[in-house]
């Protein structure tokens, strides 16, 4: 115990020496926290639009001016010359609105008349958007046109948003955000620390010293976990201030899973320096296997569901999938133990694989060496 | 005499650049890292990221268990949307599942559903939509009230009108309808964004790893001395250092080309040639910003280390994931400092839009202005350092 508690302070004391890495260990992660919540959202609005108005007429114009009141839609000026599909085309608008003519007159008669909206459907999710409001935006238009006569629905659905009323997108990629993160940093730092020991060969002298390997192992990772659990708590005050986010429930399904989950990124990391004794390219497989798998695999930004199965399996073998839960569990729904009792138990799975495999690798390289 | 010296440096030149090129073959790593990774992350980028909305998880409490009640039930599994997850004794239930995470969205039709629909006054259905995820709750609640305003037209259409006889004023009678028309990407799909938006966010990438790598592997070796002892000037160093790195990494376009074409089906509409200019351009500003922070670093981890602080931000500020219109205001003109951003447009306009020059020119320019700018300043670093 007293070995491994030495391995551990011997970490932090080099980790505190080395400017860049101290850096990168403290003031990125907050940087790329407060980057991807303002950054990342597919809550568009003010989405640039021309109008082309064929009509002219008051009716038209009324139109015109739903438009201009919606807070999804802002019109930019159509140069005369122009037409509205080579707007889309430059990229100038994303949807073009032309309203035909005799627009007015076809209302006064009784006669009913389409307006056409051509949609740069370029980015697939922005143009469903659109699609929605365009409908809405023309209900509204007829409801103000004809006031009291409006049928009434004979179904009226009460909608509740529930946990994230005000549906703020920053709080829900802040949270993602805040977990994904943690798949990043340190498995880095670890990565970088076991593989300059191999790097460097000091790694001999750890062999000849009367440290064991799982006991130089454990040292390491609890001197990472150490600096993991600071930045922890420096995120979520950043997390708590930027965003919003508060506690829904009990914290302790968090605080436990947060734990089990720091060991496992960090073990992670120690594997994978383990594996490659050279820097470069363990910062390079950390990111690859740590990061982008994390980022594109953990239901961070589209909800793990929606990837085809043949590629989904991969994200089960993920961290950051289960720890996500947990944090989205733990900073909206407040569901507690009945909703997340599983995450942990995959996490410390994982860690163990993790920081078997690291062992075994470790114990392998002392045979040969 | 001057024709001379004109010959020397360009047998020079070739001189180094075969160098290089050696150097590069016997890398196996660095060959591999350029071809491999990028078409594998190509594909996990458009596979992984797809915001479809399908298959709902909906829970129901079913107070009135009349006929009206299961007909509205079954509007939603018709739908497609939404798919029954189970049924519920209360509302209280129904919540307890939502806080677990079972649920995406509950649905409760109240005892006096039935009574309000005979008598033929409003009825009201609750609605409880998981909002977490505000993009999906968005969407969620929007197909709910589009399967609820289908399902009262319906069964209006079966019941006579209330009132008869009374002749409304046209204007009550006609209606207005937005008739949609989706252009270039009619299929909405999400794949072909991500492809289009990633290539820029792969070629810079890449190609400011693997010129940072190659500059600093010179630094950390200690040759660079040896290099700089030799005629050959400093420019001609940097020179032909980054040919061979640029000409490897134009086969990345290619097969990053491919990827989009052969396995998400994203076409090439405008002209291919324009396309490949603009991403050597692209590929000149990502070697830019790779020698820029080589000049920073004394070691390869360094460098790469330093790639953390300029990577990300160009990857998120750029549109290529996410729409520039949802980021805050106050930072949507600074994402035009960003050459991803400009390559971005620039595919999407060739690729999808089938745009061509005339109205794709201030991209390429600005491109253009990126590499030549991003190129000059960390030559010029370099040369300064020595």
């Amino acid at each position: 115990m007293r070995r491994i508690i030495a391995q551990a302070r011997k970490e932090l004391t080099q980790t505190f020496r080395d400017r860049l890495t101290l850096a990168l260990a403290l003031v990125l992660p907050l940087v790329l926290l407060a980057l991807l919540g303002t950054a990342i959202s597919l809550t568009v609005k003010d989405i640039p639009v021309v109008v082309q108005d064929l009509d002219q007429s008051p009716l038209s114009r009324r139109y015109v001016e739903t438009l201009q009141t919606s807070l999804t839609f802002r019109i930019v000026s159509l140069p005369v010359a122009v037409q509205p599909p080579e707007a889309l085309a430059a990229s100038r608008a994303r949807a073009a609105i032309i309203i035909p003519q005799h627009f007015e007159r076809d209302l006064q008669r009784g006669r009913d008349t389409e307006v056409q909206w051509l949609v740069d459907a370029s980015d697939a999710n922005t143009a469903n958007i659109i699609r929605a409001s365009s409908a809405a935006l023309t209900q509204a238009f007829l409801a103000r046109l004809r006031p009291a006569a409006t049928a009434r629905p004979s179904i009226r659905a009460e909608m509740r948003f529930r946990y994230n009323p005000g549906r703020e997108s920053e709080k829900y990629i802040g949270a993602g955000a805040f977990a994904v993160l943690f798949s990043l940093f340190p498995p880095l730092l670890s990565a970088l620390a076991m593989s300059r020991e191999g790097e460097q060969k000091t790694i001999l002298q750890v062999y000849t010293s009367s440290i064991s390997a799982h006991e130089y192992l454990f040292g390491k990772v609890l001197g990472f976990m150490v600096i993991a659990a600071a930045e922890w708590v420096l995120m979520l005050v950043l997390a708590f201030a930027l965003f919003g986010l508060r506690f829904a429930g009990d914290p302790v399904p968090l605080l436990l899973s947060t734990v089990i989950y720091l060991f496992c990124s960090v073990s992670f990391g120690v594997m994978v320096g383990a594996a490659i004794p050279n820097q470069a390219t363990a910062i390079q497989a950390t990111q690859m296997g740590g990061f982008l798998l994390s980022f594109l695999q953990s239901g961070f930004i589209f909800p793990v569901a929606n990837i085809p199965l043949g590629v989904r399996w991969i994200s089960s073998l993920i961290p950051a999938r289960y720890y996500i839960v947990v944090v989205r569990d733990a900073f909206f729904r407040g569901g507690g133990w009945d909703a997340v009792w599983n995450a942990p138990l995959m996490l410390a799975l994982l860690g163990g694989v993790f920081f078997a495999v690291a062992w075994l690798r470790m114990r392998r390289m002392q045979v040969e060496a | 005499m001057r024709e001379l010296f004109d010959n020397r440096t360009s047998r020079r030149l070739v001189a180094l650049f075969v160098k290089e090129l050696q150097q590069i073959k016997r890398n196996r790593r660095l060959v591999a890292s350029l071809v491999f990774l990028p078409t594998v992350q190509l594909f996990l980028l458009g596979f992984a990221l797809s915001p479809e909305v399908r298959n709902l998880r909906l829970g129901v409490v079913d107070e009135s268990h009349t006929s009206e009640s299961r007909e509205i039930v079954s509007a939603f599994l018709e739908s497609g949307s939404f798919q029954i997850k189970g049924y519920y004794e209360s509302s209280a239930a129904l919540a307890r599942a939502l806080d677990a995470g079972d649920l995406d969205a509950g649905l409760v039709v109240p005892f006096d559903f039935a009574r309000h629909r005979a008598r033929r006054e409003t009825a009201g259905v609750q609605l409880l939509v998981d909002a977490v995820d505000s993009n999906t709750g968005t969407i969620a609640g929007g197909y709910a009230a589009r399967i609820i305003a289908a399902f009262d037209r319906r069964s209006a259409q079966g019941s006579p009108p209330l009132v008869l006889g009374v002749r409304r004023p046209p204007l009550e009678r006609a209606s207005v309808t937005a008739r949609v028309a989706l252009f270039y990407n009619p299929g909405l799909r999400n794949d072909w964004f991500m492809v289009t938006g990633m290539l820029g966010v792969l070629l810079i990438l890449n190609g400011s790893l693997v010129a940072a790598a190659a500059m600093v592997k010179e630094k950390e070796a200690g040759t660079v001395e040896q290099l700089l002892m030799t005629p050959a000037t400093g420019t001609e160093i940097v020179i032909a250092k980054i040919a061979p790195l640029f000409l490897l990494l134009t086969l990345d376009i290619w097969l990053a080309l491919g990827t989009g074409y052969f396995v998400f089906g994203v076409p090439v509409r405008g002209s291919l040639l324009l396309l490949f200019l603009a991403g050597l351009l692209c590929i000149l500003a990502g070697i830019g910003i790779g020698i820029f922070i080589a000049t920073f670093s004394e070691s390869q981890q360094q460098a790469q280390l330093m790639g953390f602080f300029v990577n990300p931000p160009l990857a998120l500020l750029s549109g290529a994931m996410t729409p520039v219109e949802a980021m805050p205001q106050w930072l949507q003109p600074l994402t035009y400092l960003n050459p991803v951003r400009h390559f971005a447009i620039i595919t999407r306009g060739i690729m999808l839009k089938g745009a061509g020059l005339n109205v794709l020119y201030p991209h390429l320019l600005a491109l253009l202005g990126f590499a030549v700018l991003l190129v000059g300043v960390s030559v010029w670093r370099f040369r300064k350092q020595f």
